[in-house]
């Protein structure tokens, strides 16, 4: 069994800083193309060279960056299965889930692949970076394979966590003062989904795979 | 012309979900800008004829002259196909209609459109203008010599053009060269990502003239400088994170140590043992001892004109200048008012030299040979009041003990007389008891010097 060293725990933590800006930008682009908020209330900013819708709310980006910022130390240990944004309808029932499969590469290979973002970190970095943009277009034009969502939609955010990992949820949650509860069946699990492929994500630090969890009927 | 293409078109709009532009199908294919046009062109007029299920959304780019408040200029616009005819009647003269892009999706912003581009250019760096029809004889690529004056030189922004050419039609890119257009040396600009991101944000619709190779290679070197700023924005917020919480944590710790200082002197007027006992406090841990040295240093720096601080600390000064000829009962406060760095060395024992500080509210064993020492111990004293009601008091008392009595400690816990006094008693309790293991081996082999362990071997 190999033991974490700094220099892991430090690639580890790259990473979920990838995944974490990432992600941020991923929950605002999906709630400007599903329309969960008014297009009003965004503005184009640029990320990964390319533009990117992004909410101005406070209230909303505070709650979009405070979720992150305490799924980030899970990311940072490999504790995170997937990240699932929800769109649930006015009765709380999901319409629509996008589900970030997240992976990363096991401990052995993790020193060989920081030795090469040393190295290579500019290659390797803007490779990363062109992928999560593949990843953001593929999100831009997801309402051509989506039905449309009915008004008055919500959204939350689930993450799914290998089994040791619910300890500390609990730890995090005294730590942030931002509390995190054991999710509801019906927001987990949808009727009669509709499974589509959106993306597939495959780099040397991290593998993630995009696809969408749709209620065959959306009307309630 | 052959019908593959429509095939291969197809599949890239309803297979792959694609936006298909024509500049990446001409890239894609292989093909001239125009040819790529039309392909576009012919498709949707296939599809649209055919009536076939899927719905198509197309984008369309219009140019022409067009009059604003009295102001001519030629506007070149990407707009959605139902904007398009809305378009075309508001320009006083339409000198080019195409199809810009294909796609399933019904697009809400242009983002996506660029997002589209701009792999498949980066891929084709070097010849992205290969297909492209704006072609002029005089560009030419600029010398070494002539890159570094230019890029000495700042870029002045270009006139606005008229319509000289009627054969140069509006099918530049839109999106990054409208960013080139406005810098006449303009190679050298596009190090500087700053002006290239403000031109790209401004005036996308205005038409701007341009020789073809500078606005290719202008493009490119765009793409560059950007890239390079996002890859160093991967580095740039890692590391500015760890700086900052490297700061942070250094900002903590500085005002641990502040407050610690304030409290201190906020007991100025207050009983000299309380004094005494919070000098203890600071000394409690190790590192907190001497970092609170360097606190207060720094807080002497800091607050060197506040009187009432020279006050306190002359005060303390003149305090320990008094105890120190008392040998019996301040010997305690003696060694509790020595400074850290003494107290650092006192905490290096041999097993012999265990001299452990006291302070005033506790009892404490002394190690140094068979001394009789005076300690303050506290005592329950009862007695009755005025009002007739008995009280127990828990009062210091000071007596003498040698170490034979030492075994046997005395001294109730105290009660709280403040919170942090509490706390801070329970660190040197952990510190004293992580000290007081060795003592009694030391006693049964009497005091052994340190030189037997070396001896032994």
């Amino acid at each position: 069994m190999t033991t974490l060293t700094r220099q892991d725990l430090n690639f580890g933590q790259v990473v979920a800083d990838i995944l974490c800006e990432f992600l941020e930008v991923a929950i605002h682009l999906i709630l400007y193309v599903r329309e969960v908020y008014p297009s009003g209330i965004f503005q184009k900013r640029k990320k990964y060279n390319v533009p990117v819708q992004m909410s101005c709310h406070p209230e909303l980006n505070r709650y979009i960056q405070d979720t992150l910022h305490c799924v980030k130390p899970l990311i940072e240990k490999n504790d995170v299965e997937k990240v699932v944004v929800v769109i649930m309808d006015k009765d709380h029932h999901p319409v629509e889930r996008f589900v970030f499969e997240i992976s990363q590469p096991p401990l052995l290979s993790i020193r060989f692949v920081s030795m090469i973002l040393n190295f290579y970190s500019d290659t390797l970095l803007s490779h990363v970076e062109q992928l999560l943009r593949a990843v953001i277009l593929k999100i831009s034009v997801c309402d051509a394979v989506l039905d449309n969502n009915p008004p008055g939609c919500t959204f939350t955010v689930l993450v799914h966590t290998r089994e040791a990992a619910t300890r500390n949820m609990e730890k995090i949650q005294v730590i942030k003062d931002f509390p995190w509860i054991v999710a509801d069946e019906q927001e987990v699990h949808m009727r009669e989904p509709r499974l589509i492929p959106l993306k597939t994500m495959t780099s040397d630090i991290v593998k993630m795979q995009l696809y969408v969890e749709e209620r065959a009927q959306k009307a309630s | 012309m052959d019908d593959l293409y429509l095939e291969n078109i197809d599949e890239f709009i309803n297979d792959h979900n694609r936006i298909v532009t024509y500049k990446w199908l001409s890239l894609t294919l292989g093909v001239h800008v125009n040819q790529a046009k039309q392909m576009l062109y012919h498709y949707l007029d296939h599809k649209r004829k055919e009536s076939s299920a899927s719905q198509l959304h197309a984008t369309y780019l219009v140019s022409g002259k067009f009059v604003e408040n009295g102001n001519t200029s030629h506007k070149v616009a990407v707009v959605r196909e139902d904007q398009l005819e809305d378009v075309k009647s508001k320009m006083v003269l339409t000198v080019s209609v195409h199809v810009y892009s294909v796609q399933k999706a019904a697009l809400k912003d242009s983002g996506p459109l660029y997002s589209t581009d701009y792999d498949a250019v980066k891929e084709n760096l070097k010849n992205c203008c290969k297909y492209s029809a704006i072609r002029c004889a005089c560009a030419a690529p600029v010398s070494s010599a002539d890159e570094q004056w230019g890029q000495e030189t700042t870029a002045d922004p270009l006139p606005e053009p008229e319509t000289r050419n009627p054969i140069l039609n509006g099918s530049s890119p839109p999106a990054p060269s409208k960013a080139t257009a406005k810098q006449p040396k303009g190679i050298m600009g596009m190090f500087n990502s700053k002006s290239a991101t403000r031109t790209q944000d401004s005036g996308r619709e205005v038409k701007t003239e341009q020789k073809e190779k500078t606005t290719a290679q202008e493009t490119s070197k765009t793409k560059v400088a950007a890239k390079a700023s996002a890859i160093s924005n991967f580095f740039g917020k890692s590391a500015a994170r760890s700086s900052k919480e490297n700061s942070e944590k250094v900002i903590k710790e500085e005002i641990v140590v502040q407050t610690m200082r304030v409290s201190e002197e906020k007991s100025l007027g207050s009983h000299k043992a309380e004094v005494d006992v919070k000098e203890e406090e600071h000394k409690g841990s190790h590192t907190a001892g001497r970092k609170c040295k360097d606190g207060r240093s720094k807080v002497k720096r800091i607050e060197e004109s506040d009187s009432e601080d020279e006050q306190f600390e002359s005060q303390k000064k003149k305090r320990r200048r008094i105890k120190k000829p008392q040998p019996d009962s301040s010997d305690d406060e003696v060694i509790a008012d020595s400074s850290p760095s003494h107290n650092v060395d006192t905490r290096t024992p041999s097993p012999e030299n265990k001299v452990k500080k006291e302070p005033v509210s506790r009892a404490e064993e002394k190690t140094e040979g068979k001394r009789r020492k005076r300690r303050k111990v506290l005592k329950a004293r009862t007695f009755v009041d005025e009002e007739g009601c008995m009280v127990t008091e828990k009062v210091y008392q000071s007596e003498s003990f040698s170490d034979s009595d030492s075994d046997s400690r005395s001294g109730p816990q105290p009660t709280e007389q403040s919170g942090v006094q509490a706390t801070l008693r329970k660190k040197e309790d952990e510190h004293r008891g992580q000290k007081r293991s060795p003592v009694p081996s030391g006693k049964a082999t009497k005091q052994p010097s340190i030189m037997g362990f070396f001896q032994k071997k």
